[in-house]
């Protein structure tokens, strides 16, 4: 992996989406770099890969699209949360948490 | 996402698409800003942002398959597949393509006729399911009809009426001097043709002062059916002179086309403004004469009226008008009914007939289903294999389910259009059906966009009732066990066994209602109606159009009778106001016996008709006390009524009957005979009690002339027409029939339903026995092992059979067992609680061989098995 980049573990990067759309809606370049900001630069996805998972999203009713215009005036395509959103986004969020903790005990060998 | 975001979706996909593009391209401009932006040369960041995004075609298409755009394209490819089924299974397909085409098919054209009879009742009117009748109601329940008085009286006294119509049918003859035809009036008031919003053809329509004076506006309205007929359609008809009963009126105009008057399932040539009944009938006018109760009244509520407060208002204005004219109003009230329910014409015939019919054919779609449920679950059992393939190689399970849906989807799509073709056809044939005799009847069918609509739903309703059992089932299959076993040895057999049990349930239903209909409709053919059918000649004359009274009518028919008598190939002559198994309900008459009143103050009531001294004996109808009536022109005996046995045995059971006195209206009639019990309305009624009464004493200007004769009777029928004419040539004779073709009639409305029976009975059987082979046949192929074991451990071939045969028709036993007992009930309240042993042991018998044999078939094959062969096959 170059530059000590972390590949993207698989079914993560839904969860990534939902937290990069939790305080604003934004459109799909916006979203790419707010995950590569919040990851401090760490983590990247292919940027194609983005748009499935957004589709996938709104097909589940986590998001909704609304065509709005970007801050270089352009028309852009706009994701936003919905209620079911966020209520999975606390749940992925939990369920993060606890899996995370579980490998970080593995790795340390305790308790 | 809902299925209609979906949709949406899917009809906009082109667009999607697009939108999808742009929002990637849009990504990779902005992102080859941002690298600008760090420093980069511009082609250079261009090229490093697009190699960064990636294929953008490949995540285009994975986008698409991700938001449910794919969607289509999976169907599209199930349904592929799904036609390929008909190919790889062609016998299966056909046979649940074809009984679900006909039970759709039947569906559709009962529904549409059904649906015609209730939303548009009237041909040719606009919104006719919001007309209501008003109609009088006596103290025995029937209804007598509206006199012009009354109608007057209601149309002043029903504000929540915005037009009020009235009208009734008059036969009349058409033409000049001897050359008349019969045609078919309405005589109508001014306002017909504006309150029920009908427009003319050509010319114009009745206005209301046309019918405001009695014997006025010598005016009358033709039929666009008459108009083509008769004027070859020529726009010069207006204002022409026409002859109606020996009178001259002006055509003023043209009804539209499909405007065929308003009686269910009548046709008129000819609507006349009422007023001119007394010139037509040259008789005394009917306009005073509350007691003349002729006509009809449709009303069209006022905007807002609801049906309560209609009601309401007439049950008001009704006991006004009871105080004030008690001698004709006392004990009438009247009920706001809809159109279809009209006590005239075939209405509430058609809709029970229909109803019944309806409910008869949702049963046989319901057997449909289920039987195509059982053939597709037997071959999903067989196509586990292919569904394990279809697993192991990374079909999800709710793809397999897609693909079976499909499957049948696809088949229910077929017979929905196969079944309207079907409907069109049934409608047209229907349509076509021609009826004897000179009633102007018609079907007034046609399929329908609902029709349509109906066989489409019920094409995917099917599907999806008989679609989903196996469709689930398949999902559910595991992969590694579909694979690894050979033969699937164990699968549940629940869900078909029961299927099996409704099917076959449903199946003995059917058939005995079927068997019911044929039943009746048989026996009426060889029933003994209790009078001599063969060799009698009818034809109808009326003089109410000529100057006839009462005592020149008699001389009149003395004459006629007498002339008929003596014409060598005539045996005997005599006339009657009505022949008995008519189209039409026969006229009764309330009465009371030795002018004792019923303790309730009410009046027992039994058919009453006029006929002339030697009917009985002509029609072959024994007296069996007292004798016939004097002749028609002694005057000197008192009125008198010969009754029948059915009579005595209800209300002169006491004492001789002979000699005792009947009331009937102001007259009290002398008791002259009894006669025997015959019938008179229909094939397989209960005995009625009837008086004859004699013209003498109950004269008619209206008469069926009888005549039994030597030889074949219709040889006598121009000797009929030129005694008759040498009588007076002004008499015109009509509808002359053979009593045997009048008879026939009566039993046309059987006729259709026994032959829709006739087809769809066996069927059923049809469809019942395939259901229980496909499940034997694929039941066996399953146990062949277990089949090869017993026969190599000393089974004999005979009974591994029996085994299987009984086990096969357990379910079946099931069904029928709990459907036999509905037929009994059914049978007790069709059939006046007799129950009909014939019918409930042979149908269930003839059930059990064909699906026995079903049964038998398969089990026999696969007991003729080798055991060697059955055993290496695992």
């Amino acid at each position: 992996m170059p530059d000590g980049k972390a590949n993207l573990l698989q079914g993560t990067l839904d969860l990534l989406i939902l937290k990069a759309l939790q305080l604003e809606p934004m459109h799909g370049f916006g979203i790419s770099v707010r995950i590569r900001q919040m990851s401090a630069e760490m983590l990247t996805v292919e940027q194609g890969s983005l748009y499935p998972a957004l589709y996938r999203l709104e097909e589940q009713g986590w998001l909704k699209t609304e065509w709005g215009v970007s801050e270089n005036n352009r028309r852009a395509k706009f994701y936003a949360l919905t209620a079911a959103g966020r209520k999975q986004l606390a749940l992925e969020e939990r369920s993060w948490a606890k899996l995370s903790t579980a490998i970080g005990f593995v790795l340390r060998g305790a308790p | 996402m809902t299925l209609f975001r979906r949709l949406h979706r899917l009809l906009r996909r082109h667009r999607v698409d697009e939108e999808m593009r742009a929002e990637m391209r849009a990504h990779v401009e902005l992102e080859s800003q941002r690298l600008q932006r760090e420093g980069i040369g511009a082609s250079q960041a261009r090229a490093r942002a697009e190699r960064e995004f990636g294929n953008l075609a490949q995540w285009q298409q994975r986008a698409r398959e991700q938001s449910g755009a794919a969607w289509l394209e999976h169907w599209q490819r199930d349904f592929q597949q799904a036609a390929r089924l008909l190919v790889k299974a062609p016998l299966l397909s056909l046979v649940i393509v074809l009984s679900l085409a006909v039970g759709i098919g039947a569906n559709a054209v009962i529904f549409s006729w059904l649906r015609g009879v209730v939303f548009r009742p009237i041909p040719g009117v606009s919104e006719a399911s919001k007309l209501v009748l008003i109609e009088p109601r006596n103290d025995a329940g029937a209804y007598p009809g509206a006199s012009w008085a009354e109608y007057r009286d209601l149309r002043a006294a029903l504000p929540a009426v915005q037009d009020l119509i009235a009208f009734r049918m008059l036969p009349l003859d058409y033409g000049p001097p001897g050359h008349e035809e019969r045609a078919f009036a309405q005589l109508v008031s001014g306002n017909y043709f504006s309150g029920l919003g009908v427009p003319p053809e050509i010319g114009r329509l009745l206005r209301e002062n046309e019918a405001a004076v009695p014997g006025g506006m010598p005016v009358v309205v033709i039929s666009h059916e008459f108009w083509v007929n008769r004027f070859a359609a020529s726009p010069d008809v207006i204002g022409k002179e026409i002859q109606l009963n020996a009178r001259t009126l002006t055509v003023v105009g043209v009804a539209p086309e499909g405007f065929r008057g308003t009686v269910i399932g009548l046709t008129f040539d000819l609507w006349i403004p009422a007023t001119m009944s007394s010139v037509l009938l040259a008789g005394p006018s009917e306009f005073d004469q509350r007691e003349a109760r002729n006509y009809s009244l449709l009303a069209r509520p006022a905007p807002g009226a609801e049906a309560p407060r209609l009601q309401a208002d007439v049950t008001g204005a009704m006991a006004t008008l009871a105080r004030r004219f008690p001698a004709s109003n006392v004990g009438v009230t009247a009920d706001v009914l809809p159109f279809w329910k009209s006590p005239r014409g075939a209405g509430r015939f058609l809709f029970s007939g229909l109803a019944v019919l309806q409910v008869f054919m949702t049963l046989v779609l319901v057997v449909v289903c289920a039987n195509a449920a059982n053939l597709l679950l037997a071959r999903a059992q067989s196509r586990r294999r292919e569904v394990g393939v279809r697993l192991a190689l990374g079909a999800r399970p709710r793809h397999i389910l897609r693909l079976f849906l499909a499957e049948a989807l696809f088949l229910g799509f077929l017979a929905a259009v196969l079944g309207s073709l079907l409907a069109e056809w049934g409608t047209e044939a229907l349509r076509a059906v021609p009826l004897p005799g000179a009633f102007p009847f018609r079907f007034e069918t046609e399929l329908s966009v609902a029709g349509l609509v109906l066989s489409g739903t019920l094409g995917v309703v099917c599907a999806l009732a008989f679609g989903l059992a196996p469709a689930i089932r398949s999902a559910r299959t595991d992969s590694h066990l579909a694979l690894r076993a050979a033969k699937d040895n164990g699968g549940r057999t629940r869900g078909r066994g029961a299927l099996v049990a409704l099917e076959n349930g449903l199946a003995l239903l059917v058939l005995v209602i079927a068997a019911l209909f044929m039943r009746s409709f048989l026996e009426s053919r060889t029933d003994d109606p209790g009078f001599r059918v063969s060799g009698v000649l009818l034809g109808q004359y009326d003089l109410s159009g000529r100057k006839y009274d009462r005592a020149a009518g008699l001389a009149l028919l003395s004459d006629l009778l007498g002339r008929l008598n003596a014409v060598p190939g005539i045996e005997s002559a005599a006339v009657a106001s009505r022949v008995p198994l008519d189209f039409h309900a026969m006229p009764s008459a309330g009465f009371t016996i030795d002018g004792a009143a019923r303790s309730d103050g009410g009046k027992d009531r039994a058919l009453a008709y006029a006929v002339t001294p030697g009917y009985l004996e002509l029609m072959g109808i024994p007296l069996v006390a007292g004798s016939d009536f004097v002749p028609l022109t002694d005057s000197r005996r008192g009125p008198q009524v010969i009754v029948n046995e059915e009579f005595v045995r209800r209300y002169l059971a006491t004492g001789t009957p002979v000699g005792r006195r009947i009331v009937v209206g102001p007259a009290s009639y002398e008791v002259a005979g009894v006669a025997r019990n015959a019938l008179y309305e229909t094939f397989g009624e209960r005995p009625k009690p009837v008086m004859y009464f004699s013209y003498r004493d109950w004269y008619s200007p209206m008469g069926q002339i009888h005549v039994r004769t030597r030889a074949a009777e219709s040889l006598a029928s121009s000797d009929l027409r030129r005694t008759v004419q040498g009588v007076n040539p002004e008499i015109i004779l009509y509808d002359v029939r053979t009593m045997t073709e009048h008879v026939e009639k009566n039993l046309f409305f059987r006729r259709i339903p026994a032959r829709l029976f006739g087809i769809l009975g066996p069927l059923v059987l049809v469809l019942a026995a395939t259901g229980v082979y496909a499940v034997v046949a694929y039941s066996v192929a399953r146990r062949t092992t277990e089949i090869g074991i017993r026969m190599a451990l000393g089974a004999t071939r005979g009974r591994v059979v029996r085994q299987i045969v009984s086990e096969s028709l357990a379910p079946v036993w099931l069904g029928i067992v709990p459907a036999w007992l509905i037929a009994v009930v059914i049978m007790i309240h069709a059939n006046h609680g007799v129950l009909v042993l014939s019918i409930l042991l042979g149908v269930p018998a003839l059930l059990l061989a064909v699906v026995g044999l079903a049964a038998w078939l398969p089990a026999r094959r696969a007991a003729g098995v080798d055991p060697v062969v059955a055993l290496r096959a695992e």
